[in-house]
């Protein structure tokens, strides 16, 4: 019996992928359910829980609006998690990427870009957000190619360094603090010009949905573009799977890792400019708080797809939403969907294994 | 002026140091064996939280101690199966238990607590040793600390004395460079591993329970703010030996403790250059710019017999 049964091939083949599809969604409905069982625990109403976690999600244009703008900055950087991880590389400094990003893109705002012309005024800010959270990437990246330093321990230690420049740019009134003369002397930024604001999508029904939007929807195909049908995509899938044989065949693969930690780097810095110019419009030292991690567990959620950050980013931006409005009319702490979080990453990564074995057989 | 400020200065730095050499004591024996515990935050989070719980709820502190490191102990086993057993990515787990730390322990507390208590509860009284206090400058500081402040630096002895002349400790020093050498040679990869995690769980419990019913008699929600991480970085740039990461813990304290005496002597330095320090350091130091430190080989690589 040397002859295979083709049924059974495809038909375990048929099997087998959807896999890496329904581990995301299972233990992202186990974790759902968990976070019910815990609402229910405490004695809460459930039904009124869900009901003002439907309300903070999407009860009203506004709040549909600003669940979609906060996907927005997670979409970004999930895009740049899947980037740096086509060649094997674990951007996990998301937060100081966007910290960076959203400090410069301030700083540009509000020194300079507000009196250009066509557009110029937000461009140049999100321009500017960019490249320093591609320069706080690449160093990881440099570092990597340079020194051979872990850059999973490296993005880290930059996101913690990241985070003191911020809190001392709104500190200090010689960088970004506003003057004393405001009415409330708290330590955050002036706000920024009406000019360099994102334009609204819809202005006209009070939805807060901006023009970040398209810029994220084009971040999405270019990256699916790049990874899925370009020879940059296989260039950096080959490094990352075997550094030695790319070199042999005569790839430089330093450019490719200090080049795929630059772009990773540099979408998580366009999610932090994005936020201050789309929503915040101006800098507090924990704006980017949280934003990073989830930012992370989008990019894992996805498995390496730019459909699948797409779904993880809107679910999270949601999700997010729901969670703040339910501890506000509810009286559930939104950490319940922090633990929700927890469970989905901790599970998905157990069965890593798994799907990673029916993947490459 | 420095002469006052030194003895709360060197009090807060010690104090601000003991939970990081607690947790970076253990993770070193960890990453030892091959195994980083991104999760030691977590752990010491989770730890704090139980401590000060069952401190509050029994009106022992010895018993909220034993709970932390209970609590902390548990997280760390079950990170040992994902990350042992599973060969889970170390560094997702981590991450993953880190939020899920920090989301539980608010909830909990947020219910158990309400969101603003900020009531005492039962903790450790400070030793006042009558024979170190007579020591001049560094005296006052070193004598009034709490008797859990002394654990952390025998563990850092006891650490040194097991990696350096037990056999379980040779075992945890071939496993974390080749495991498959070790294999071969009979020791248990998987054993090693899961004790070594253990080990890390049990301190990192200690040093989250020394925050709440040791230092601040209080938990206050994410109270850790990284010592977790800190205790990572502590264990890099001391180059994954104890008596560096000691060192390197101390130095972390300080440069901790330096936001409060800048001010104090009318500096102007900023702060946030203060809270950087730490890391700054740690990325010049794992980016090889000083010294030469090299990390154990099979460092967050899991271990498939044969394969």
């Amino acid at each position: 019996m040397v002859m295979k049964n083709p049924k059974l091939a495809q038909g375990t083949r048929r099997k087998l992928v959807p896999l890496q599809v329904l581990v995301p969604v299972v233990s992202t409905v186990i974790a759902l359910g968990i976070g019910l069982l815990i609402i229910a625990a405490t004695g809460a109403s459930v039904v009124e829980a869900i009901e003002a976690f439907w309300d903070g999600m999407a009860g009203s244009d506004f709040n549909i609006g600003a669940s979609i703008n906060r996907a927005i900055s997670l979409a970004l950087v999930g895009l740049g998690f899947i980037f740096a991880s086509r060649a094997n590389l674990t951007n996990v400094g998301g937060e100081g990427q966007i910290a960076m990003g959203g400090m410069f893109a301030t700083a540009a705002a509000l020194h300079g870009a507000g009196g250009l012309p066509l557009g110029l005024a937000f461009i140049v800010p999100l321009a500017v957000g960019t490249v320093a959270g591609a320069v706080w990437g690449g160093l990881a990246g440099f570092l990597k190619a340079a020194r051979g330093t872990n850059e999973v321990i490296s993005t880290l230690l930059l996101s913690f360094i990241a985070l003191p420049l911020v809190y001392w740019s709104v500190e200090s009134f010689h960088l970004l603090r506003k003057p004393i003369s405001d009415v409330s002397s708290l330590p955050e930024s002036a706000e920024i010009p009406d000019s360099t604001k994102l334009p609204l999508l819809f202005p006209d029904n009070g939805s807060p949905l901006h023009i970040g939007l398209l810029i994220a929807a084009i971040a999405v195909v270019v990256v699916w573009l790049v990874l899925k049908h370009s020879t940059l995509g296989l260039r950096l899938r080959a490094v990352g799977l075997n550094a030695t044989a790319s070199r042999r065949a005569g790839m430089r693969t330093s450019f490719y890792v200090i080049l795929a930690m630059t772009v990773s780097g540099g979408l998580g810095g366009l999610g932090g400019a994005i936020m201050i110019l789309g929503q915040q419009f101006y800098l507090t030292s924990d704006f980017s708080s949280g934003y990073g991690f989830d930012g992370l567990v989008v990019g894992l959620l996805s498995r390496g797809s730019a459909v699948g950050v797409v779904i993880g980013a809107l679910l999270f931006g949601f999700l997010r939403s729901g969670s703040i409005n339910m501890e506000i009319s509810a009286h559930v702490p939104s950490a319940v969907v922090l633990i929700c979080q927890g469970l989905i990453v901790i599970v998905i990564a157990a069965s890593a294994l798994l799907t990673n074995r029916t993947v490459t057989r | 002026m420095i002469d006052e400020h030194m003895p709360v200065f060197i009090g807060s730095g010690l104090r601000l140091a003991v939970p990081i050499i607690f947790a970076a004591t253990g993770e070193m024996l960890s990453e030892r064996a091959g195994v980083l515990n991104l999760s030691l935050d977590g752990m010491m989070l989770m730890s704090a939280f139980t401590a000060a719980l069952a401190s509050w709820a029994t009106g022992s502190p010895l018993i909220g101690v034993a709970a932390g490191v209970l609590v902390a102990t548990a997280v760390a086993g079950a990170q040992a199966v994902l990350s042992v057993t599973l060969r889970a990515n170390q560094l997702v787990v981590g991450i993953g238990f880190n939020i899920l730390a920090l989301g539980s322990t608010t909830f909990l507390y947020r219910e158990i607590f309400g969101p603003l208590s900020r009531d005492p509860i039962p903790g450790f009284a400070q030793l006042n040793l009558p024979w170190l206090v007579h020591i001049p400058v560094i005296g006052p500081a070193l004598a009034n600390q709490t008797g859990l402040a002394y654990v952390s630096i025998l563990m850092v002895v006891v650490t040194w004395l097991i990696l350096k002349y037990t056999s379980f400790g040779l075992a945890v020093r071939a496993v974390g460079e080749d495991p498959r050498a070790a294999d071969k040679a009979g020791i248990s990869v998987a054993r090693t591993r899961y004790l070594g995690v253990l080990y890390a769980g049990i301190l990192a419990g200690l040093g989250g329970a020394f925050m709440s019913v040791a230092d601040s008699n209080t938990f206050t929600e994410n109270m850790t703010k990284g010592a977790g991480y800190l205790a990572i970085t502590a264990v890099i740039f001391g180059g994954w030996n104890p008596w560096y990461t000691l060192a390197a813990c101390l130095l972390f304290g300080f440069a901790t403790a330096l936001q409060f005496l800048v001010p104090a002597l009318q500096l102007d330095v900023p702060v946030a250059l203060l809270l950087l320090l730490p890391y700054l350091l740690a990325l010049v130091a794992i980016a090889g710019f000083v010294g030469k430190s090299r990390q154990p080989s099979a460092l967050t690589i899991p271990f498939e017999r044969g394969g």
